[in-house]
């Protein structure tokens, strides 16, 4: 079923594949364990206040870490439909 | 159709006989309401004529596009629980309502990145189809069906009984009658309609809720010149623990904890059925990442909504004595803050549309949930564990409408009987159940070539007990519902030491299955993964 060109493009996707997504994984367990580490053992610390105001380091990462989120799945939809979505179509035609 | 107007009738005969209570009843609601039901009973009509397939009743013809999924996905994950109880948590303690919205948006990144194309291409109506594509049927099935079906009915409880206690404080219904009403609206959507018109009940209401929220925070931030450093610093002025709602409060006391709190929450909802099955309601895998991005969207702005909902309700309406009864807490309770606010910043105009929003969105739950709970039933359990694939459409259909009427009228009895229960802990459970049992065996079965049937059985039932039970003897069963001294398992959330006995008996019960089954179990991984990676053999939409 596979011709070997198929047997290429579909190695060429794994990797792509890995490349892509390992970095995105590492960032969003980081960041959101990085912020829960935070919580539990120092939660002074985001009740600082910054740049003179009344707005917390606590609040003001927890809206950056949303915001942080979002981003995460916007670069992957663009990575996905712009590297693997052409192979995944050349491999579906082959077969 | 005449059962439909029937049911509407029922209704309104209802509603109009809450407006004879004590108070003046709040005719915006009503007929916000109604509208709602109408609206929806016609699509669920019109819906009806469309579902003659088991494709259709559980997909939805698998015609939805990236933004509708991405919207009745939202829909789905901001329930009234969701809405009213994280700015109710903002209201009580400021900053912790942020580590739940925070814990439940960071599911998504990893259902993206590891989950929503090979389920899209791997499976046909539930996740179950996924871990059954190589392994056993049968037992595979049973357990998925397991882990499906006690997630959606701990998170049904939860729901009809915030449902009957918001719908008679809204509406001054009696408990009961509003607990039946929501059974009986959603046994006819799912029966009727089945996917298409549960997928668009959520979307309406997704909309619904996204403007009234989006409405309600512009008001609020609108008397604080659009400032949020105003906002806050009166806030905390006003507030009676002062500047700590800046700062994470007593929500997680140790590391423990907020490293379970952090796991449930993450992998639970990647391991949420009625999530889960969103996905198969696309044509394709490219719609399914599409669906994500709108949903996580959606998701993350709500949150911050709700924030500032919760900040607003701190300074609107906690020493308002309007809205206070004569302890001094709000009228109801806490989780009342967002709909105490709507009055204080928009009258009983806005009011009327929040409240018939926040029953709408209890609706458009509950029909999710059933419907899921109606797939394990009849598709996973029915169809391919007992009568095994020699399967019959019709009868199938048949079951899964069955199935929505007992699991209807169970949410209905189980919501009645739990009235006087804290319900709290059922969705914390949920998640727990849903990261432990449902989320390992679908991510292993994808991913991890030595799966075995026997691995995941064994290991997949050990971590279900094993949550339920640490769930029970802890500190929110044990000693606040039982009434014991102290918890045998001192941490409130065990997803931590769950998940580790699940991956652990998976791995170790696979790794030395040398059956002959096995061998073959796992010499069929690669082309799972290559249909996985690449779609090639997935079923076409249908063409209406």
């Amino acid at each position: 079923m596979q011709t070997r060109n198929t047997k290429e493009i579909y190695q060429q996707l794994k990797k792509a594949r890995i490349k892509i997504l390992i970095p995105l994984i590492l960032l969003t367990i980081t960041s959101y364990f990085f912020f829960i580490w935070i919580i539990a053992f120092n939660p002074i610390f985001f009740g600082i206040l910054i740049f003179d105001t009344n707005i917390s380091i606590g609040i003001f990462l927890g809206f950056l870490l949303i915001l942080l989120i979002f981003l995460i799945t916007l670069i992957y939809v663009y990575l996905a439909n712009k590297i693997l979505e052409p192979l995944i179509n050349k491999i579906q035609t082959n077969v | 159709m005449y059962k439909l107007i029937f049911l509407l009738g029922l209704l309104i005969s209802n509603l109009l006989y809450a407006g004879t209570g004590d108070e003046e009843p709040n005719y915006t609601a009503i007929i916000m309401f109604i509208l709602f039901v109408g609206v929806t009973l016609f699509i669920t009509y019109w819906a009806s004529k469309k579902t003659h397939t088991a494709k259709s009743f559980y997909t939805a013809g698998g015609n939805i596009t990236g933004l509708q999924n991405g919207l009745a996905i939202s829909g789905d994950f901001m329930s009234a629980a969701s809405f009213l109880g994280i700015s109710g948590l903002v209201y009580l303690s400021g900053f912790d309502g942020l580590i739940y919205s925070i814990g439940f948006l960071v599911g998504w990144p990893i259902i993206l990145l590891l989950i929503a194309e090979p389920l899209r291409n791997l499976g046909k109506y539930s996740f179950s189809d996924v871990v059954s594509f190589r392994l056993k049927q049968k037992p595979i099935r049973i357990l998925a069906a397991c882990g499906s079906l006690s997630t959606v009915i701990l998170y049904l409880i939860a729901q009809m009984v915030g449902a009957g206690k918001l719908i008679e404080i809204l509406f001054g219904l009696p408990y009961y009658s509003a607990v039946m009403i929501v059974g009986g609206l959603m046994i006819s959507y799912v029966t009727f309609g089945g996917m298409l018109a549960t997928t668009w009940v959520q979307i309406i209401k997704a909309v619904l809720l996204l403007f009234g929220a989006t409405l309600m925070a512009l008001l609020v931030l609108s008397q604080f010149e659009f400032n949020f450093n105003q906002l806050f610093s009166e806030a905390v002025n006003i507030h009676s623990k002062g500047e700590y709602i800046m700062a994470p409060g007593g929500l997680i006391s140790d590391p423990v904890s907020a490293i379970s709190l952090g796991l449930a929450l993450m992998f639970g909802t990647a391991g949420l059925p009625h999530i889960l099955m969103r996905f198969f309601t696309v044509p394709d895998a490219v719609q399914a990442r599409k669906s994500v991005v709108y949903a996580t969207g959606f998701i993350g702005y709500f949150y911050i909504l709700t924030f500032i909902i919760g900040f607003g309700a701190i300074v609107l309406v906690s020493n308002n004595p309007e809205y206070l009864n004569n302890s001094g807490a709000l009228i109801g309770n806490n989780n009342m803050a967002a709909i105490h606010l709507s009055h204080a910043v928009g009258g009983d105009i806005l009011l009327g549309f929040i409240s018939a929003v926040a029953f709408a969105t209890i609706l458009a739950v509950v029909s999710g949930l059933t419907l899921a709970g109606a797939s394990a039933i009849s598709h996973d359990l029915y169809a391919n564990a007992f009568i095994k694939g020699q399967n019959n459409e019709k009868i199938e259909m048949k079951v899964s409408k069955l199935a929505t009427i007992f699991l209807g009228v169970l949410a209905v009895f189980l919501g009645i009987l739990f009235e006087e229960q804290n319900v709290a802990f059922m969705v914390g459970l949920a998640f727990a159940i849903a990261a432990t049992t449902n989320f390992p065996i679908l991510i292993l079965s994808i991913y991890w070539k030595n799966l075995t049937t026997r691995g995941a059985v064994i290991g997949g039932s050990a971590g279900l007990f094993i949550a339920i039970f640490l769930v029970i003897l802890g500190p929110v069963v044990w000693v606040d519902i039982f009434g014991n001294n102290e918890a045998i398992f001192p941490y409130k959330y065990p997803a931590l030491f769950s998940m580790i006995v699940t991956f652990v008996g998976i791995w170790f019960f696979s790794k030395t299955d040398k059956s002959k089954n096995s061998i073959n179990e796992k010499k069929l991984f690669e082309s799972q993964y290559f249909r996985s990676q690449t779609g090639v053999g997935i079923d076409k939409p249908n063409a209406y």
